[in-house]
C-alpha cells in the first residue's frame, strides 16, 4: 500500500538520519586507540634512543680521557721513579763524598797530621762547597766534643757532651768500626739534622769520631737540580714516617704521582719520597670531563625540549584533527583543478559521500546544474588567488540538494584551495519563507487602504505604509524619521496637530481616534480619522504609537453633502410660500408640516389629525380614492388638484394632495396648499395689461414696421414701374411681341396687387392699436421712463434732472402710450447730445400745470438743436437727422398726443438744444363718467 | 464709343433678391435693347464673376445673405473695374453715399423712373468702355516700349524731352547719323507715323508714363 510504503519510506529515513549523526558523538580518537597506543610505545622508543646514545657516548669519552689521563699518571710515575733514583743517587754520592773526606781527614787525625788549623781550613773548605753540611765535629771517645767546624757555629762547641741520640749513633760507629748514621732529628735551633759517624782510630786506639751534620733541609734543598725541584716536590721521610723536609711547599702536588725510595748510605730508614707537582690544574684536566657532561647535558636537555615541543605540536595536531574530524561544517582542500584532496567526515554526514572516496573526484561534479557557471566563475576567481566566499547547491548522495556557502582561500604555493563549507540548506529555507512572509506582508501592506504610521515615543515617524504614502502624496522615504511638524500639517491646523499629537504621546487619544486635516504634497487637504493604539515590540516594550489613518474625505463630503441637501429640502420647503404637510393616510397624523404650514395652522400642528387642523380641504368624497384605503403598492399616486377657497379668509388655494411612501415606508397623504390669491387677482390685472400692451407695442413698433413696409411696397412700386416703361418702350420702337407685352403687364398688375396687400396689411397693424386712456400719474409716468432710459443715459453720459411739480393731478391718458412718447422724445434728446461736452449732457424733465385741467410736460436737451428747415418738415412722416433714424418717431408722437387731445411741439432752449413740449389733459370724473356713459 | 471690333460685349449684370423688381428691370433693359444677365443673389454673381466680363452691375443694397455693399467690397478686393449702381431703398441713402466715396459708380433710389435708371446705365457702360479700351491702348504701347534697346529707349527718352537730334548726339556722345539711325527705328517699333503721334501714344500710357519718371 502506498500510504505504508509512504511510512516506512519516512521510518527509514528518520533511521538514516539518526545513523548519519550517530557518528558525530564518537569520538574519533577512541576508534584509533590501539594504533595509537603502538604508536606512543614506538614514539617512546623513539625518543629513548637518542637519550641512551647520548649516556653511552658521554661515558665513552669520559672512559676515553680517564685511560688517557692514566696513561699519563703512568708515564709521569716512570719518570718520577727514574728521576727520584738519579736524585738518591746524585744524594749518595754526596754522602760518600763527604764520607771519604771525613774519613780521611780522621785518618789524618789519626796520624796526628792533623791540628786544629788544619783541620779548621779543610773542614770549613768543605763546607763551603758542601752546603748539606752543617758543621764537622771532631768528638772524643768521651763523647766530648773537641773540634767544631765551622768555628762559628753554636751547636758543637767544644767541651759540648753528645745527646743521648747522638750517643747511640757515636757508639754504633765505634763498635763497628765503620762511618754510621745517627737518627735523624731535630736540633735546638728546629733544624732537623743528620749526623754522620766517621770512628777515628789509630791503630787500635779508638780516637773518637769525625762527625758530619747535614742539615736535612739542605740535602733535599741543595742536592738535586733546579729543574727537578721544579717537577717534583721531594720529601725526606723519617723512620717513623714523618716528613723530616721538603724542598718546595708551595707548589700543589699530584699525590699520585710520587715515589719513595730508601736513602742508603745512611739507611736508617730514610726515604726519599718526590711527589710531581701537578702540571696542569685540576680544572684543566677536568675540562674535558667537565666539557663531556655538560654537553652531554645540554644535549639531552634540549632533546627534552625539543621533546616537549614535538609533544604540543602533536597535542595540538590532534587537537586540530579532532577540531577537522568534529567540525559539522565541510572542510576540504582542493586542488587546483578543482578536485578534493581531502574532506572531513562533515562531507559524509552532509552529503552522504563516503570521505576515503572523496579525494579525486572534481567540486563541480556535486554542483547543481543551475550554479554550475557561477562557481566555475568563483573557481576561476581562486585560480587568480582570490579568495572567495559564495553560495551553491550541491548534490547529496540521496540525489537532493543541498544549499552550502563555501568560503574558499587559495594557496598558491601550494597550489592547493581550503574550502569551508557551511550547510545553508535550512537557512535557504528560512530565508525563502522569510521573503515569502515579507512578500506577502508587503503585498498586504501594499494592499491594505488604510494609511498605517508608527511613531516613536518622541513622536518621530518611523514607518508609513504605501496607502499612508499615497494618502499624503509622500514618498515613504520622505516621511520616516520626520519630526513634528511633520510635512502633511497644513499650516494653518498645526497648533491642532501638534496637540493632537501630545496628547498620543501622553497615551491620551480618545479611542475613536481624532479627525484631522491632511495636506497632501500637491497642496490639497484631505479628512482623516486617526485611530492610536500603542506600539508594542517583541519583548513587550512599548516603543511608539501606531495610528490606523482613514481617508474620510468622501463620508465626510457625503455627509456634508446630505446634511447641506437636507438643509436646503428643509428651507426650500420652509421657504415656500406654500403650506405642505405630511399626513398619515390611515389614521391621518401630521407627520411634517413646513414652516408656512405652521404659521398658518399653528406651531404645535406635528401630532394631530390632519382634518381637524386643515383648511381649507377637499371632501373625502373629492379624493380620487380613499386615501385610508391605500396599499404601498399602490403609491405614489395624485389624489387631488384642485383650487379651493377658505370660507373664512376668502382666500383662494391651490390645493394638492398625492399619497406617497413615507420614509419609514408607510403610506401617508402630502398636501401641498398654495394661497393663489393674488396670483389670481395678479393674472387677472396682468391679462388685462397684457392685452393693451400688446396693442401699444403694434402702435409703437409702427415705425420701425413703416420702415420695413416702405420698402416693401417699393419692390412691387418699381417692379410695376419696369414693367410698364418696358412695354412703353417696346411700343414706341415697335419692335415687339404681343405676347411679351401681355406677360410684363400681367406681371405689373400682380405686383400692384401686391402693393395693396401690404397697405392693407399696414391698416389693419394700425386697427389695432387703439389706445385705452385711464387717469395716470406722470410721476409714476416719468419714474417708469427714466427706469427704461436709466441704462441708455449712463452709455451716452447724459444726466438727467427731474423737474415734476407737486401735487400734479393724475392725467387722462394710456399710460404705455405715454410712457412711449416720452421715452422716444427722452432718446430723442440724448441723441442730440451726442456731440456736446460731457459736464454739459444733461436732460431736464419737467412737468407742471399750465392752465386749469391742462399739464404740461417737457424734455429740455442742450443738443445741437434744429435748424429752422429742418424745424418745418420735423414732424412729417420719414424725416430723419439721424444716420440710423426711421423718421417716425416724432411723426406717432405728435399723432399719440393729438390723440389724446394735446399738442406737441418744439422751441429751441435758451440754454442751447432743443425743448419739446407737450401737454394732457387732466383726468376729470365726469369726463370719464361721461365718456364710460 | 469707338465700338472698336474686338472690344467684347456689354452685358448688365442684374443682383435683385426680389424676384419681381429683378424681372421687370430685365424686362426694361431689354425693351431697350441691352444684353442683361440676372442672378438672385451676391453669392451667386460671385460664384459666376470673372475679370474679362464687361459691362456693368445693378445692384439692390439690402438683401438676405451678403448685402450689395458687401459684394461690392469682394469685387474691389478682386480689382474689378466693372462699375456698380446701387438700387437703394428709402433710408439707404446715408448708406448709399458712403458707397458713392468709396468709388462706386453711381447709385438710384427706389421707386426710380427708367429715364434715370437708363441714364445711369448708359454712363456706367461708356465710362467702363473708355476704362477698358485703355488698358488695351496702355498694353499695345507697353509691349512696343518693351521691344526697343537700351539706347533706343534713352534716345526716344529724349526725343519726348523735346531735344533735337544734335542735341540727344551730344547728350549721349554718339553722332547725329546714330541718332537719326535709332530715331527711325524707335519710330518704326513705337509703330508712330508722325512725332506727335509718338509722343501722345508713350504719354498717354500710364505704363510709360512709369518709366519715364525717373
Amino acid at each position: 500500500m502506498p500510504l505504508d510504503a509512504g511510512a516506512s519510506d519516512n521510518g527509514n529515513q528518520a533511521f538514516s538520519l539518526i545513523a548519519v549523526d550517530h557518528p558525530a558523538f564518537v569520538w574519533p580518537e577512541a576508534m584509533a586507540k590501539p594504533t595509537a597506543a603502538r604508536a606512543q610505545a614506538r614514539t617512546e622508543l623513539y625518543w629513548t634512543v637518542p637519550y641512551v646514545a647520548v649516556v653511552v657516548f658521554a661515558v665513552a669519552m669520559l672512559v676515553l680521557v680517564w685511560v688517557l689521563q692514566r696513561q699519563e699518571t703512568e708515564i709521569q710515575r716512570n719518570a718520577i721513579a727514574r728521576d727520584v733514583q738519579w736524585a738518591e743517587q746524585t744524594m749518595r754520592l754526596h754522602m760518600q763524598g763527604t764520607e771519604e773526606f771525613l774519613t780521611q781527614m780522621a785518618r789524618d787525625l789519626a796520624a796526628g797530621s792533623l791540628d786544629l788549623d788544619n783541620f779548621q781550613l779543610r773542614a770549613n773548605q768543605h763546607i763551603a762547597n758542601n752546603p748539606q753540611l752543617i758543621n764537622l765535629v771532631w768528638v772524643e771517645p768521651g763523647e766530648v766534643v773537641r773540634w767544631s767546624a765551622p768555628f762559628d757555629t753554636t751547636d758543637w762547641l767544644a767541651g759540648d757532651v753528645l745527646t743521648s741520640t747522638q750517643t747511640v749513633a757515636f757508639f754504633r760507629a765505634r763498635e763497628i768500626g765503620r762511618p754510621a748514621y745517627g737518627d735523624p732529628y731535630v736540633n735546638p735551633r728546629g733544624e732537623p739534622v743528620l749526623e754522620l759517624y766517621i770512628p777515628v782510630r789509630h791503630g787500635r786506639r779508638f780516637m773518637g769520631s769525625m762527625v758530619a751534620v747535614y742539615s736535612i733541609d739542605q740535602i733535599v734543598r741543595h742536592l738535586v737540580p733546579s729543574w727537578f725541584s721544579e717537577k717534583y716536590r721531594l720529601a725526606l721521610i723519617g723512620p717513623r714516617g714523618d716528613t723530616l723536609a721538603v724542598n718546595s711547599s708551595v707548589q700543589a702536588l699530584d699525590e699520585s704521582v710520587a715515589y719513595a725510595i730508601a736513602l742508603d748510605p745512611p739507611a736508617n730508614g730514610l726515604m726519599l719520597r718526590a711527589t710531581a707537582f701537578r702540571t696542569v690544574g685540576a680544572i684543566p684536566r677536568a675540562l674535558p670531563t667537565i666539557m663531556i657532561v655538560g654537553l652531554s647535558v645540554l644535549m639531552l636537555w634540549s632533546l627534552w625540549l625539543l621533546r616537549s615541543h614535538m609533544r604540543r605540536r602533536v597535542r595540538v595536531e590532534k587537537e586540530r584533527d579532532r577540531l577537522f574530524n568534529l567540525s559539522l561544517d565541510i572542510l576540504s582542500i582542493l586542488s587546483a583543478d578543482g578536485t578534493f584532496r581531502r574532506c572531513n567526515p562533515a562531507y559524509e554526514r552532509l552529503l552522504g559521500y563516503p570521505v576515503d572516496q572523496m579525494p579525486g573526484r572534481p567540486l563541480l561534479d556535486f554542483v547543481h546544474d543551475d550554479d554550475i557557471v557561477a562557481t566555475i566563475e568563483q573557481l576561476r576567481l581562486l585560480a587568480n588567488g582570490q579568495p572567495v566566499s559564495f553560495e551553491n547547491r550541491v548534490r547529496c548522495a540521496d540525489g537532493r540538494y543541498k544549499w552550502l556557502v563555501w568560503s574558499i582561500n587559495p594557496v598558491l604555493d601550494e597550489k592547493l584551495f581550503y574550502a569551508v563549507a557551511h550547510d545553508i540548506t535550512g537557512r535557504k529555507a528560512t530565508e525563502e519563507a522569510l521573503r515569502a512572509e515579507s512578500a506577502f506582508r508587503r503585498a498586504m501592506e501594499e494592499s491594505v487602504v488604510t494609511g498605517l504610521r508608527a511613531i516613536d515615543l518622541s513622536g518621530r515617524i518611523i514607518y508609513a505604509n504605501p496607502a499612508f504614502c499615497r494618502m499624503v502624496g509622500r514618498s515613504a522615504d520622505e516621511l520616516v524619521g520626520a519630526m513634528p511638524p511633520f510635512p502633511y500639517w497644513p499650516e494653518e491646523d498645526i497648533p491642532r496637530c501638534q496637540h493632537n499629537l501630545d496628547i498620543t504621546l501622553a497615551g491620551q487619544a480618545p479611542p475613536s481616534g481624532f479627525e484631522m486635516k491632511v495636506l497632501r504634497k500637491s497642496g490639497e487637504r484631505l479628512d482623516a480619522r486617526f485611530y492610536l493604539s500603542p506600539l508594542i515590540d517583541g519583548s513587550g516594550k512599548q516603543t511608539g504609537w501606531m495610528a490606523s489613518v482613514t481617508d474620510i474625505t468622501e463620508p465626510k463630503r457625503v455627509r456634508a453633502a446630505l446634511e447641506a441637501a437636507h438643509k436646503r429640502f428643509e428651507a426650500v420647503l420652509d421657504g415656500l410660500d406654500s403650506a405642505v404637510f405630511v399626513a398619515d393616510a390611515r389614521n391621518d397624523e401630521i407627520l411634517y408640516a413646513n414652516r408656512a404650514f405652521m404659521a398658518l395652522h399653528g406651531f404645535d400642528v406635528i401630532g394631530r389629525r390632519a382634518r381637524a387642523v386643515t383648511q381649507p380641504q377637499p371632501e373625502l368624497g373629492d379624493y380620487r380614492v380613499d386615501p385610508r384605503k391605500l396599499q404601498p403598492a399602490d403609491v405614489p399616486m395624485e389624489l387631488f388638484d384642485d383650487e379651493l377657497r377658505n370660507p373664512l379668509s376668502g382666500h383662494w388655494y391651490h390645493v394638492r394632495e398625492q399619497a406617497t411612501r413615507w420614509v419609514d415606508g408607510r403610506v401617508v397623504r402630502m398636501g401641498i396648499a398654495t394661497d393663489i390669491t393674488d396670483r389670481r387677482q395678479m393674472e387677472e390685472m396682468s391679462r388685462q395689461q397684457e392685452e393693451r400692451l400688446q396693442r401699444t407695442a403694434r402702435l409703437v413698433t409702427m415705425g420701425e414696421m413703416a420702415s420695413t413696409l416702405a420698402h416693401e411696397l417699393n419692390q412691387p412700386l418699381a417692379a410695376i414701374s419696369n414693367y410698364a416703361m418696358g412695354c412703353v418702350k417696346r411700343m414706341e420702337s415697335g419692335d415687339y411681341r404681343q405676347d411679351d407685352l401681355l406677360a410684363a403687364m400681367q406681371k405689373a398688375s400682380f405686383q400692384a396687387e401686391r402693393a395693396g396687400k401690404i397697405i392693407r396689411r399696414i391698416r389693419d397693424f394700425v386697427r389695432k392699436s387703439e389706445p385705452r386712456r385711464t387717469a395716470v400719474s406722470l410721476d409714476e409716468v416719468v419714474d417708469d421712463t427714466l427706469g427704461f432710459a436709466d441704462i441708455d443715459a449712463r452709455k451716452a453720459a447724459v444726466r438727467v434732472r427731474r423737474d415734476i411739480a407737486p401735487k400734479l393731478p393724475p392725467v387722462y391718458a394710456d399710460r404705455i402710450m405715454i410712457e412711449q412718447v416720452l421715452l422716444n422724445l427722452v432718446k430723442n434728446g440724448m441723441d442730440a447730445m451726442a456731440d456736446t461736452p460731457e459736464d454739459s449732457r444733461v436732460l431736464t424733465l419737467s412737468a407742471r400745470v399750465v392752465r386749469e385741467g391742462l399739464v404740461e410736460v417737457s424734455v429740455a436737451d442742450r443738443g445741437h438743436g434744429i435748424r429752422d428747415e429742418d424745424a418745418e418738415r420735423l414732424f412729417t412722416p420719414f424725416f430723419t437727422t439721424k444716420s440710423e433714424g426711421m423718421g417716425m418717431g416724432l411723426n406717432i408722437c405728435r399723432s399719440i398726443i393729438e390723440f389724446h387731445d394735446g399738442r406737441l411741439w418744439t422751441e429751441a432752449n435758451p440754454e442751447g438744444g432743443t425743448v419739446f413740449r407737450f401737454t394732457l389733459p387732466v383726468e376729470i370724473a365726469g369726463e370719464r363718467n361721461a365718456r364710460s356713459a | 464709343m469707338n465700338g472698336t471690333p474686338e472690344a467684347p460685349e456689354q452685358i448688365i449684370y442684374i443682383v435683385d433678391d426680389d424676384e419681381a423688381l429683378r424681372d421687370s428691370l430685365v424686362w426694361l433693359l431689354e425693351s431697350n435693347r441691352y444684353r442683361v444677365a440676372q442672378f438672385a443673389s451676391a453669392e451667386a454673381f460671385l460664384e459666376a464673376y470673372h475679370a474679362d466680363m464687361a459691362g456693368c452691375i445693378v445692384l439692390d443694397v439690402r438683401m438676405p445673405g451678403m448685402s450689395g455693399l458687401e459684394l461690392y467690397e469682394c469685387l474691389r478686393e478682386r480689382h474689378a473695374t466693372l462699375p456698380v449702381v446701387f438700387i437703394t431703398g428709402h433710408g439707404d441713402v446715408p448708406m448709399a453715399v458712403s458707397v458713392l466715396k468709396k468709388g462706386a459708380v453711381d447709385f438710384i433710389e427706389k421707386p426710380f423712373s427708367d429715364r434715370d435708371m437708363l441714364k445711369l446705365i448708359e454712363q456706367c457702360l461708356a465710362a467702363e468702355r473708355e476704362s477698358r479700351s485703355r488698358v488695351r491702348q496702355d498694353a499695345v504701347v507697353a509691349r512696343r516700349l518693351d521691344l526697343l534697346t537700351q539706347r533706343e529707349m534713352e534716345v526716344l527718352e529724349l526725343i519726348i524731352a523735346g531735344r533735337l537730334n544734335k542735341q540727344i548726339a551730344d547728350d549721349l556722345g554718339i553722332s547725329i547719323k546714330t541718332v537719326e539711325v535709332h530715331r527711325a527705328r524707335v519710330m518704326e517699333k513705337m509703330e508712330a507715323n508722325s512725332l506727335a503721334e509718338l509722343v501722345q501714344s508713350v504719354m498717354t500710357c500710364e505704363a510709360a508714363r512709369g518709366r519715364f519718371v525717373d
